[in-house]
C-alpha cells in the first residue's frame, strides 16, 4: 500500500494527525494520506480474549459497521462515507466529517437554529427507521454539525438492522434521555420539532406506535426516579 | 469468645432467598461473629419453591441457636434483626421474614429489610476492604455489573435473558457432565476454538442464543473444545462489558461476588482487563461468595446505623426486589 506505515505495531495508512475518540472498543484517529483527510476506526485487539475469539469479534463488528453504513447511504442518511476497509487490521477509513458534536454547539445556539436542526433530525432518524435501522446509542454525541450547518449521524457500533419497534424506540428514548442530562433547557423544544421531523418523515402512525414502546421502556427503565415521575 | 465493647451494635441477620437457610450476627465493628448456613438439597431436579420454604421452617430454630452460641451472645445483646426481604422465591423468602419479626417482636429491637443482592455487594467490599468498585455479580441466577452511583447500587449492565452461571449449569448438565465447575475442568484439555453467538449490546448481555447453539454442537465436536468454546465465549462477554462499565462509570476498583466468581478463568481474565486500566480486582472470599447469613446480618448493620428500618407492616416480602430500587444510605455516610 503507497504511503502505508506501522504505527504502534500495526499497519496504517497515512499519517496519523491526531486521536479524536478512545470508546470503550474503538480509536478514532484522524489522518491525511497523500494530502487527503479521513478518519480511522480502529478496534483494538482485547489481550484477555482468546486470540481466535478476538479476531472474530473485531471482524464480525468491523463488517456489520461497514454493513449498517452502506444501507444508510443507500437510504440517503447523512452518515460518513466509507473509504477503505481493512479487514486484517479491524479497521475502517472514514470520510472525515469537518465540525463539531451537536452536544458542544447546542447550548450556544439561537433557538431556531435549534428547532430548524432537531426538525432535521428527526427527518434523517424517521427515514433511518423507515429503512429498517436502530443507531443503537443515539445521542448528541454521536450526532455531528458541520460548518453547513447540516447533520450526521456517526458511530455505528451499537447499532442494528431491524424493523422491531423497540429497538427503534430505544433510539428516541436514548436521544431525550441524553438531552435531559445535557440540554436540559432545550429538552421541550428540541424533542417537540424532533418528532414534528420524524413524523413527517415516517408518518404520523409510525411515530405514534413507538411514542408508546417509548413510554413502555421508561417505565421499566433501570433508573427508579424515572419509574416515579410517572406516578 | 469475641469481646464486645459496649458501644458496639450487633445485628443478627436471616437469609432465606432461594435454597439456603442462613443465619449471620455481625457487629458495627465489622466482625463476623457468627455464619451458620443449611443449605436445602433437592433429591433430585431443581429446587421446589415449598419444599425449600418447609427445609427452612425445620430448620429454623437450629441455626438461631447455633448462630448465637457460635458468636457468644445473648438474644437481649442484640441491637437489631434483620431478613432478606426480596428479591427471591416467595415461600422461602415469607419463612426468613416470619422467624425475623417473631424475634424482633419479641426482643421490641428494629426490624431490618435487605435487599439480597445489596448483600452479596456489602459482604464483599467488608471481606475484601475494597470502597468504591464496580461490581459483577455473577451467580447460577444473577448477571449484572453495578456501582454506587448517587445513592443507590444503579444496574450498569446486565443479561438479557438468562443469567451466565446458569447457562454454564445447563450446558454441564445437558452434556452429561455435571454443573460448573465441570465444563471449566474439561475447557483446559480444549484446544479447538468454535465460534458461538457472542451477543453484546452495550453493556448487556444475551447467553441463550449461545446455549443453543452450543448444545446443538453436543456430540458433533470434541466435548473439551466445545466447553473451551463455551466459557471462553460467556467469560469474554462478561470481561468486555465489565470493561465498559468501568470506564462509563469511572471507577478504580473490580468487586467480583456471586458463585461463578470462583472461577479461575473468569478471575484471570478480568485481572487482564484490569491491568489495561490501572485497577485493582477483588474477589470475595469463597465462605461469602454463596448465600449466607453473615452478609445479612452485616448488611443490617449498615442499614440500622443509616435509620434504615422496617415497621412490621411494612416487612412484606418483595420477591421482585430489584438491587436499585434499594437505598444505599450508609453509602452516603462514607460506610
Amino acid at each position: 500500500m503507497e504511503n502505508a506505515r506501522s504505527i504502534g505495531g500495526r499497519v496504517m495508512i497515512g499519517e496519523r494527525l491526531e486521536v479524536i475518540r478512545v470508546g470503550a472498543e474503538a480509536v478514532v484517529s484522524r489522518l491525511e494520506w497523500n494530502g487527503f483527510k479521513m478518519v480511522s476506526k480502529h478496534r483494538v485487539p482485547k489481550p484477555y480474549r482468546f486470540p481466535e475469539l478476538d479476531r472474530l469479534v473485531r471482524d464480525r463488528r468491523t463488517l456489520h459497521e461497514a454493513r449498517v453504513i452502506m444501507n444508510l447511504r443507500r437510504l440517503g442518511i447523512p452518515c460518513p462515507a466509507i473509504l477503505l476497509m481493512d479487514r486484517s487490521e479491524a479497521t475502517l477509513y472514514l470520510q472525515l466529517i469537518e465540525g463539531v458534536e451537536l452536544k458542544k454547539a447546542l447550548d450556544s445556539l439561537p433557538v431556531e437554529e435549534v428547532e430548524r436542526l432537531a426538525n432535521m433530525l428527526g427527518r434523517i432518524v424517521g427515514r433511518m427507521h423507515r429503512g429498517g435501522i436502530a443507531h443503537g446509542d443515539l445521542t448528541t454525541s454521536n450526532i455531528m454539525l458541520d460548518r453547513m450547518e447540516n447533520l450526521y449521524l456517526i458511530d455505528f457500533g451499537l447499532s442494528t438492522i431491524t424493523n422491531d419497534p423497540e429497538e427503534l424506540a430505544v433510539d428516541i428514548h436514548l436521544l431525550d434521555r441524553s438531552l435531559e442530562s445535557v440540554h436540559h433547557r432545550l429538552r421541550a423544544v428540541f424533542m417537540r420539532s424532533f418528532l414534528k421531523g420524524y413524523a413527517a418523515a415516517a408518518g404520523m402512525d409510525f411515530l405514534q406506535a413507538l411514542i408508546e414502546k417509548v413510554k413502555e421502556i421508561r417505565s421499566r427503565g433501570r433508573y427508579v426516579e424515572e419509574r416515579r415521575k410517572r406516578y | 469468645m469475641t469481646t464486645i465493647s459496649p458501644d458496639e451494635k450487633l445485628v443478627l441477620g436471616i437469609e432465606s432467598t432461594a435454597h439456603t437457610f442462613g443465619v449471620g450476627i455481625a457487629s458495627s465493628s465489622g466482625k463476623i461473629l457468627a455464619n451458620v448456613n443449611y443449605v436445602y438439597r433437592p433429591k433430585e431436579g431443581g429446587i421446589h419453591p415449598r419444599e425449600a420454604a418447609q427445609h427452612h421452617s425445620r430448620i429454623a430454630a437450629k441455626a438461631l441457636r447455633e448462630a448465637l452460641e457460635q458468636a457468644g451472645v445473648k438474644p437481649m445483646d442484640l441491637d437489631g434483626v434483620a431478613f432478606s426481604i426480596g428479591p427471591g422465591m416467595g415461600p422461602c423468602l415469607r419463612v426468613g421474614a416470619t422467624v425475623a419479626r417473631a424475634i424482633a417482636l419479641r426482643l421490641g429491637k428494629p426490624l431490618i429489610g435487605v435487599n439480597h443482592s445489596v448483600a452479596h455487594i456489602e459482604i464483599g467490599r467488608l471481606a475484601t476492604g475494597c470502597r468504591d468498585p464496580v461490581v459483577l455479580y455473577v451467580a447460577g441466577g444473577n448477571t449484572m455489573i453495578t456501582s454506587y452511583i448517587d445513592g443507590r447500587y444503579r444496574i450498569l449492565g446486565e443479561t438479557l435473558d438468562i443469567a451466565a452461571g446458569n447457562c454454564l449449569d445447563v450446558f454441564g448438565i445437558k452434556a452429561g457432565i455435571g454443573p460448573m465447575p465441570a465444563p471449566e475442568e474439561y475447557a483446559r484439555r480444549g484446544e479447538r476454538f468454535h465460534p458461538l453467538p457472542y451477543r453484546v449490546k452495550g453493556m448487556d448481555v444475551s447467553f441463550s442464543g449461545l446455549l443453543t447453539a452450543a448444545l446443538k454442537l453436543l456430540g458433533e465436536v470434541r466435548l473439551e473444545d466445545l466447553c473451551l468454546s463455551i466459557t471462553e465465549t460467556v467469560y469474554s462477554m462478561l470481561t468486555e462489558t465489565l470493561e465498559r462499565a468501568l470506564a462509563y462509570a469511572e471507577k478504580e476498583e473490580i468487586l467480583l461476588v456471586g458463585g461463578l466468581a470462583r472461577s479461575r478463568r473468569l478471575r484471570e481474565m478480568i485481572e487482564e482487563m484490569a491491568k489495561l486500566h490501572d485497577a485493582r480486582v477483588y474477589t470475595v472470599p469463597p465462605e461469602y461468595a454463596g448465600d449466607n447469613g453473615a452478609m445479612i446480618a452485616w448488611t443490617g448493620v449498615l442499614q440500622l446505623i443509616a435509620g434504615q428500618t422496617l415497621r412490621i407492616e411494612e416487612s412484606k416480602v418483595r420477591p421482585r426486589f430489584r438491587l436499585d430500587e434499594a437505598e444505599a444510605r450508609w453509602r452516603m455516610l462514607g460506610l
